[in-house]
């Protein structure tokens, strides 16, 4: 027998369905947009699709294991927006070099994430109502810094390489970094202990203490770990758009949250796959920038991803409800 | 006693804040300006009631600014047609209770979790609204629809007064009416409350309902104060109700938080802004504090009641 | 004459295969106290929840106040005036009494005005009634179990319930409480309210009941007039059967002193000194009774819930155990009651679950390398004969015993020295029963001390090379193999709070 690392989870069947029919609404969007989208089909496009999603994307890769260790983190675009205020200010105001003003920013998010990671694990509150509060937090330092008006610009040109520049003249300078981020998430769910660790812990965090797992060093460690990811993305975005303000990334919780559901990951923990919110995140993405080059308007694209959220998830709850009667009777 | 420690304990924070600013900054304090401000904080007032409730059931919606933004639209357009002043009131409420009635039945009737249900439809109403609105504002609202066609001063004791009647309504129900302590027994305990013949799925179902019927009484609350609507109204109002409501107590978990000390927290939290201004200090900060606050609230919370994993929720 | 409120006739059930109640026939007269006694597993909680309408019966019939029950549901039994107080209440915890009571005994429409006043005087009232000196006001959430339970009784006589059921009552209540609790029964019998009354404390049944029931191995073994048994003759007909010679014998002696604990207490999980010993090679049986702290003791050696006082010692080497990683470190393993929810992860293949004790073991620097997993996983299902040999296959999806293996084989991978084993054969079938019988014999031969918690008399003695027996957080008593008798260990489990001795100290 071939050795795995990861099972499918519980509902094999239905969950296995959720990744194809990802794929195949992929496949759809590619096509339809082929069609009728301009200039859809060319490797430029694919690439500015990737590049538009990278900031969002890491948050979302890093959004997985959280959700899937039966928590969630809603202070993740906030905190995105503070690291690049705080970039800003470090590079004009104390006058570092861009490198260590980065590492500085980088720092700030993961000390915020370790602030969740703290009050969440020490005084057992839920993530939900943590992160409620470092949203608001987080953004309102941002704000507070910057006087609300205040936006750092002007950037040399070799940062703003990270989130503008090519390599080999047509590889956006953000994918390496996404794709080394991505995997690194992947393995960390899927091949580390403490992946399956995480997963034990969705699943039932009485169940991962009885089994001698140590449940509150992980989280700790994993929220730490979301906000370095957060602070790495803040400084691609300040990069892309060539300006730190304070209300950066406002929103890409909800987004990231979506891909990942979307991608199959269960809100409340355990079932779930990286790569399925990467898919998630890619048919986001495209559907986006389809849509857009189908002179689409682009609030469409807003309902249509609230209206798939809500579609696949009721089809998933459904499909589990019909597997629940076939199975009745059983341990 | 019973958890009073705590919430006293916010009643202090404000009372030393407020003697604060009495000394520091009177002009906070000046009849015109307090009027001014409590008809702003109003609609804040009515939707923390609404989501005070849905969270004491063990539910939450976090979509309740997009809800407002969407009552606010339709009702302007409704008075744009001159449906009266009573009119626009039915308008917003019915719309509210509309989109209500969409998380009552994901939520109670599908089983999807709350948080993604109103994630979802968060983004669906804004972004729909963006949509048919193109941004453009509502404008040419009737004479006799700003401040409820009274002059300014007594349209913005009826916009208080009006927050402070749903305040009290909400609270005498959900103390002294079955059907509001039926919220409390399902966010103790749903399996108990089906055990003693409460429906949950029902009693769910209608919170929702009633949610969005507040959130679009708000909104009617809102409208009034200006000539026009604005479609990108209410954006952080689920923020700041939700922070109110964690804030004065009511407990994440279920079944536990007094509407009227949800009041003291709405008062708190919106007092922060203005204070600010009138201290010199950098209004930038009310954010921060804002989110201060909640954590340090929540925090509090758990500390004083000791309740860290001691509480066995009987599982399923 | 008597009225009969309550008759079940013929009734059977039966959950997954597993036959709870035989045939079951009995009936409760008004004005009368009917005991049902039984050992853990009789049948007698399934009894309970089919006469207030939690089961459905699968064969035979109900009859309540001379009619017979069609549709049948708790909210049905309730309005027909059945009701019961479980051990573990079903309050609202964050309500306060008052308000428990109210939402339980006023009719159910949504749009009622509440007099608060009202509501504090009849709570006030009924708890008087059941002798609770309990405020009305308080928060469920902060009452003891003990209170807890008094309320339940309140709920049941607001509700004007004529059959009440209430099943271990008087379990954590003091004397006195216990005393006001007969007065309470005693009245209600005069009102004609018919109790059906289950409980260990014989005493208690001796003085309060006027017939006895006794069920063993789901069936009805007699119903008798209390006057006409004897404690021993009521022990004799509860256990009934001879202990069978199908275990396996020790084949090995006994080492060294695998495991000491000396004077263990904890308050919270109500242990009140515990001292024993298990030696390597040796299978300790403990039994007891529900709520005679077997369980708790486990957790408390096993780290989840912190001791206040006492020593652990493995190997002579006195232990800290803060949590369940100390535990798993120090060599102590525990298999925990609840398979479902702590055992095993359900929804986890069979590989990643004999895996989680040891993954920090296995792979130090954190990558899971599969292979190696999977080796483990295969060692295990071969050794241990897990069916379907499927090492993918989620792990909910095996039958109980099965499951049982595979959450075994995670604690046999952590090379444990002591490994405590917690109702090990409980939800399994008989062909698995034994053969988990025989991996425990392995083990213990292989040097292990082993300790079993468990409620089946006949496994606690074919088991035990030693038989503790625990009542109210202590140990009351020690048998050795030759000496220990299923009536004796039933006696022993059954004593009460004045003859709590423990005879053979352990330490030795």
């Amino acid at each position: 027998m071939k050795a795995r690392t990861t099972t499918v989870g519980g509902g094999g069947s239905s969950w296995l369905r959720i990744e194809t029919v990802l794929v195949v609404m992929l496949v759809v969007l590619l096509v339809v947009f082929g069609r009728y989208g301009r200039n859809f089909w060319t490797a430029e496009n694919f690439f500015e699709v990737i590049r538009l999603t990278v900031e969002i994307g890491l948050i979302a890769m890093v959004m997985t294991p959280v959700v899937l260790s039966g928590g969630i983190d809603l202070s993740v675009g906030s905190l995105l927006g503070l690291c690049g205020v705080v970039f800003g200010k470090l590079w004009r105001d104390v006058g570092m070099t861009p490198l260590a003003a980065a590492a500085g920013a980088i720092g700030v998010g993961a000390l915020g994430g370790c602030l969740n990671g703290l009050l969440i694990t020490r005084l057992r509150l839920p993530p939900l109502i943590v992160t409620l509060g470092s949203y608001s937090l987080f953004r309102g330092l941002a704000e507070a810094m910057t006087g609300g008006v205040d936006n750092f610009t002007g950037f040399p040109r070799d940062f703003l390489f990270l989130g503008q520049g090519y390599w080999f003249g047509f590889l956006p300078a953000q994918v390496p970094i996404f794709l080394g981020v991505s995997m690194g998430v992947w393995v960390l769910v899927h091949r580390t202990t403490m992946g399956r660790a995480l997963r034990v812990i969705g699943y039932g965090r009485e169940g991962a203490i009885y089994a001698g797992l140590p449940v509150d060093r992980h989280f700790l460690v994993l929220y730490t770990l979301a906000g370095l990811v957060v602070g790495c993305s803040s400084m691609i975005y300040v990069a892309h758009v060539g300006q730190a303000k304070a209300d950066a990334g406002t929103g890409y919780e909800l987004l990231a949250v979506t891909a990942v559901v979307l991608g199959g990951t269960s809100i409340f923990g355990g079932r779930g796959s990286v790569q399925g919110t990467f898919l998630g995140l890619m048919v986001l993405a495209v559907l986006k920038n389809g849509m857009t080059l189908s002179d689409l308007p682009s609030e469409l694209v807003g309902i249509v991803t609230g209206l798939l959220l809500l579609t696949v998830l009721t089809g998933e709850v459904l499909m589990k409800r019909i597997g629940k009667v076939g199975r009745e009777g059983e341990g | 006693m019973r958890g009073f420690r705590r919430e006293w304990g916010l009643a202090v924070v404000l009372g030393l804040f407020l003697a604060y600013l009495a000394v520091r900054a009177p002009g906070f304090f000046q009849g015109r300006q307090l009027l001014a401000l409590a008809t702003a904080t109003a609609p804040v007032l009515v939707a923390a009631v609404g989501v005070s409730l849905v969270i004491i059931c063990r539910q939450i919606d976090i979509s309740a600014g997009s809800q407002f933004a969407l009552c606010s639209v339709v009702l302007g357009m409704a008075a744009q047609r001159g449906v009266g002043a009573v009119g626009p009131v039915g308008v917003a409420v019915g719309v509210g209770a509309l989109t209500g009635a969409v998380y009552g039945g994901l939520v109670a009737g599908v089983g999807l979790p709350s948080i993604v249900v109103t994630l979802a439809t968060m983004v669906t109403w804004r972004e729909a609204l963006r949509w048919w609105r193109e941004g453009e504002f509502v404008r040419d609202l009737p004479e006799r629809f700003q401040w409820f066609g009274l002059e300014q001063t007594s349209g913005q004791w009826m916009v208080v007064i009006l927050g402070l009647v749903v305040l009290v309504t909400g609270w005498v129900y959900a103390t002294y009416f079955s059907g509001g302590r039926f919220i409390y027994a399902v966010g103790s305990d749903p399996e108990a409350a089906r055990l003693a013949g409460i429906r949950p799925r029902r009693v769910t179902f209608w919170v929702f309902v009633a949610m969005g019927g507040m959130v679009g009484l708000a909104a009617f609350l809102n409208a009034v104060r200006f000539t026009d609507v604005d479609p990108k109204t209410g954006t952080g109002l689920e923020m700041q109700a939700i922070a109110a409501a964690v804030v004065g107590g009511v407990a994440v978990a279920g079944g536990r938080g007094n509407l009227l000390w949800v009041f003291v927290g709405v008062i708190l939290l919106a007092s922060i802004g203005p204070a600010l201004v009138f201290l010199k200090l950098p209004p930038q900060w009310e954010r921060a504090i804002q989110g201060g606050i909640i954590l340090l609230a929540v925090a509090s919370d758990r500390l004083v009641r000791g309740r860290a994993g001691v509480r066995e929720r009987r599982e399923r | 004459m008597l009225d009969v409120l309550l008759e079940l006739r013929s009734v059977s059930k039966a959950f997954q295969g597993v036959r709870a109640l035989r045939s079951v026939s009995f009936d409760l007269r008004a004005g009368e106290v009917h005991a049902l006694v039984g050992e853990n597993g009789a049948g007698k909680s399934t009894l309970i929840r089919i006469v207030t309408g939690a089961h459905s019966l699968d064969e035979g019939e109900l009859w309540l106040g001379g009619e017979k029950v069609g549709d049948y549901n708790p909210r049905i039994a309730h309005a027909r005036g059945v009701a019961a107080i479980y051990q573990q209440p079903a309050l609202f915890p964050d309500l306060t009494v008052a308000e428990n009571l109210g939402i339980a005994l006023e009719p159910g429409t949504g749009f009622r005005w509440i007099r608060w006043g009202a509501r504090r005087e009849r709570a006030q009232g009924l708890l008087r009634r059941v002798g609770a000196r309990i405020d009305p006001d308080r928060l469920v959430s902060e009452l003891s179990m003990p209170e807890q339970q008094l309320v339940e009784i309140a709920k049941a006589l607001g509700a004007g319930a004529r059959v009440l059921i209430m099943d271990e009552p008087t379990a954590s209540l003091t004397p006195e409480d216990v005393g006001r609790l007969s007065g309470l029964v005693r009245a209600l019998r005069s009102e004609g309210v018919g109790v059906l009354y289950i409980s260990h404390r014989l005493e208690e049944i001796f003085d309060l009941a006027d017939r006895v029931t006794i069920l063993r191995d789901g069936e009805v073994v007699g119903t008798h007039e209390i006057g006409s048994v004897d404690r021993g003759k009521m022990i004799r007909m509860m256990v009934g059967r001879d202990v069978t010679a199908e275990y396996p014998v020790a084949v090995e002696g006994r080492g060294g002193i695998r495991l000491e604990v000396k004077d263990l207490r904890c308050r919270e999980a109500g242990i009140e000194g515990v001292t024993l010993h298990a030696r390597a090679g040796e299978v300790v049986s403990v039994a007891g009774l529900v709520g005679a702290g077997r369980t708790e003791l486990a957790r408390v050696l096993f780290g989840i819930t912190p001791k206040d006082g006492g020593e652990i010692l493995i190997d002579g080497v006195s232990v800290a155990v803060g949590s369940p990683r100390d535990a798993i470190s120090a060599g102590l393993c525990y298999l925990p009651e609840d398979r479902r929810r702590h055992g095993v992860v359900g929804e986890m293949s069979v590989v990643e679950n004999m895996g989680l004790a040891v993954l920090s073991r296995m792979f130090p620097w954190g990558w899971i390398r599969g292979e190696t997993e999977l080796e483990l996983a295969t060692r295990y299902v071969k050794d241990l004969g897990v069916k379907p040999a499927s090492a993918y296959a989620p792990a909910g999806s095996l039958s109980g015993g099965n499951q049982q293996k595979v959450a075994l084989a995670r604690w046999l991978a952590a090379g444990p020295r002591v490994l405590i084993l917690d109702e090990p054969t409980q939800g399994v079938d008989v062909g698995a029963k034994s053969e988990i019988h025989r991996i425990v014999r392995g083990l213990a031969d292989s040097g292990m001390a082993v300790i079993v918690i468990s409620s089946d008399l006949t496994e606690v003695l074919g088991m035990g090379d030693r038989v503790l027996v625990m009542a109210r957080g202590r140990i009351v008593k020690e048998y050795t193999r030759a000496e220990a008798t299923a009536e004796g260990v039933m006696r022993s489990a059954l004593v009460e709070s004045g003859d709590e001795v423990c005879e053979r100290g352990g330490g030795r």
